[in-house]
């Protein structure tokens, strides 16, 4: 591989010195972003609950728009063209029930201590076991989706090395990163990075995304009509740029349904409820959440982009690095890009992987396995537990072959079943802890199953439906069989 | 209990009767009812786009508006309040 790097470009090696200075600046940010939480479990896991509404709006943000937003979109709308606005539509309602469940259990957080979702439904439930099946499903769920970031950054180091440098190491370098800074500096570090991250990204979406198709076609009218006339089946009115082989209707609607659903539910957003300042900011960034959205506009236009591009990509989800590499750019330029693409998936990375540490010690160790440990105790497991599970995501995304898309959407299904519980446990009067936990199990197990055997999920509706539905029907059984269920506050 | 606790239910009907839209509009079949067509092309943006672009406008100024009226709210009754406890005293 030495002889591989010596024989790069000069191109590439700027492209690599740029991108080499983003990380650095990562780091540095990171490492003193958690200069000012205290040493206490609270203060590495919630950020001792005083995160303000610019942390809060950039660490939602950048935590949603990840490696996926940067490569796996832009794939999207090469392969299936306007396929890809589903990602627009779930983000967009996905977020507000937040806007009413967040300063609930934000509340609740602040009067018994919670700091994780699974530990508010488990004690508003009275029923201990919930918590740990409900971070298992959470780490089974954060596995794939922490892998997707890991493998979406070894793909760009990759390409902007020109394949001198394999994924798994370029993959290894930018984790490594993470690691540092989120085994340092907690939440906050994460939350500062994010927000450095956010505006690097943000910017840099934007530029390509408007000069791309100015380059390419003269304009993003022109861009659309060119495609419209090679692609005859648009002027037909037709949703899906490439009918063949191009996604059902069926498809289209529950996996943005199942997104959506997930979306409320993932963990590591819950309890960024926890986290913030006060009721005022949790409900500020929902509000100020689409001004976001509008970042994948940009990303969309890139996908489009490479619709007529003369050379195809290896892969759908490289056809951004591809353009940028095969057309004749200032190397700054291109490496900055690569510090974008990057930005969105260690600032998704970094988030998940502090979440799903920080649950399964807190869920699973603490509050089912019902072990004492001190403040200073849990924090030592967060982190002993952050490089455990960096480590399997990185297996999982140096062994995945299949594409970002997929395992994104695995990773939804499990936990949009979470979503009765939540509901139950936020706003029920009768919690029957026993049955929302049964419920959640079946639910899983359906959900995983019609996963490994898609020919038996019927219609072609996602599996994440017919789990969220095998969920309802047993909480309905047996609330309705245990008449007397046992309450707790 | 009124959420926020105000009495008046309308705004929180009529919030919840748009987002319910905009769901079934971006999400739901009103996509393909309506949103799907690529044409008419709109700023040079295919009308597929445009269709969930206008529902992320609406969405926002309809939270903003929601967030406002609750803010109002809230500061009315925290005035009320502290104009109780002075009554009291």
């Amino acid at each position: 591989m030495a002889d591989g790097l010596l024989a790069m470009s000069s191109d590439a090696w700027v492209v690599s010195a740029v991108a080499l200075a983003y990380l650095a600046g990562c780091l540095w940010v990171g490492m003193r972003g958690g200069a000012g939480a205290s040493d206490s479990a609270v203060g590495y896991v919630a950020g001792d609950r005083a995160l303000g509404p610019l942390v809060m709006y950039f660490i939602v943000g950048a935590t949603v728009f990840s490696a996926f937003s940067f490569l796996a979109t832009p794939g999207l709308a090469y392969t299936s063209g306007a396929a890809v606005f589903y990602v627009l539509g779930y983000g967009l309602v996905g977020f507000i029930p937040f806007y009413f469940l967040g300063p609930r259990a934000a509340r609740l957080g602040r009067a018994h201590g919670y700091i994780t979702q699974a530990e508010m439904v488990a004690h508003r439930c009275g029923h201990t076991p919930l918590a740990g099946t409900m971070a298992l499903v959470s780490a089974l769920s954060f596995v794939p989706y922490l892998a997707l970031q890991i493998k979406g950054a070894g793909m760009i180091v990759n390409r902007l090395t020109e394949d001198q440098v394999p994924q798994w190491l370029g993959a290894a370098v930018c984790y490594l990163v993470v690691l540092a800074y989120v085994l340092k500096s907690g939440v906050l570090g994460v939350g500062w990075t994010n927000v450095f991250q956010g505006v690097l990204m943000m910017a840099l979406a934007w530029a390509f995304g408007l000069w791309l198709p100015y380059e390419l076609y003269g304009g993003v009218g022109p861009m659309f009509e060119r495609i419209a006339q090679a692609r005859p089946e648009v002027d037909g009115g037709a949703l899906f740029l490439s009918a063949p082989g191009g996604k059902s209707w069926s498809w289209f609607i529950t996996a943005g349904v199942i997104s959506t659903i997930g979306f409320v539910c993932w963990p590591h957003l819950f309890m960024k409820a926890f986290s913030a300042r006060d009721e005022r900011t949790l409900r500020r960034t929902v509000v100020f959440y689409p001004t976001f959205m509008v970042f994948l506009v940009p990303i969309f236009l890139i996908g489009f982009a490479g619709v007529l591009f003369p050379t195809p990509p290896p892969s759908a989800e490289q056809v951004l690095p591809h353009m940028l590499m095969s057309l004749d750019l200032p190397v700054v330029v291109v490496g900055l890009f690569c510090a974008g693409a990057l930005a969105a998936g260690m600032s998704t990375g970094d988030a998940i992987v502090h979440a799903s540490a920080s649950i399964l010690v807190r869920d699973g160790w603490i509050t089912a396995l019902g072990r004492e440990l001190t403040s200073t105790q849990e924090r030592r497991a967060v982190r002993v537990l952050v490089v455990v599970l960096m480590l399997a995501s990185y297996a999982l995304a140096v062994a995945y072959d299949d594409n970002l898309v997929s395992l994104l959407l695995y990773a939804y299904g499990p936990i949009a079943q979470f979503l009765p519980g939540l509901l139950i446990a936020l706003c029920g009067r009768r919690r029957d802890g026993v049955a929302v936990h049964a419920a959640l199990v079946v639910g899983v197990v359906v959900c995983v199953g019609l996963k490994l055997f898609p020919q038996l999920a019927p219609w072609g509706l996602h599996e994440g439906l017919w789990g969220l539905a095998a969920n309802l029907a047993t909480l309905g059984a047996l609330a309705a069989a245990r008449r007397q269920p046992a309450r707790c506050e | 209990m009124p959420l926020f606790g105000v009495r008046s239910r309308v705004p929180h009907v009529l919030f919840a009767l748009h987002s319910a839209a905009a769901a079934f509009c971006v999400v739901g079949p009103g996509y393909v009812w309506w949103g799907a067509p690529a044409r008419p092309f709109v700023l040079g943006l295919p009308w597929s786009l445009v269709w969930p672009l206008l529902w992320l406008l609406s969405v926002f100024a309809s939270l903003l508006l929601y967030e406002a009226w609750t803010r109002r709210v809230e500061a009315a009754r925290a005035a009320e309040q502290t104009q109780r406890e002075r009554g009291d005293g």
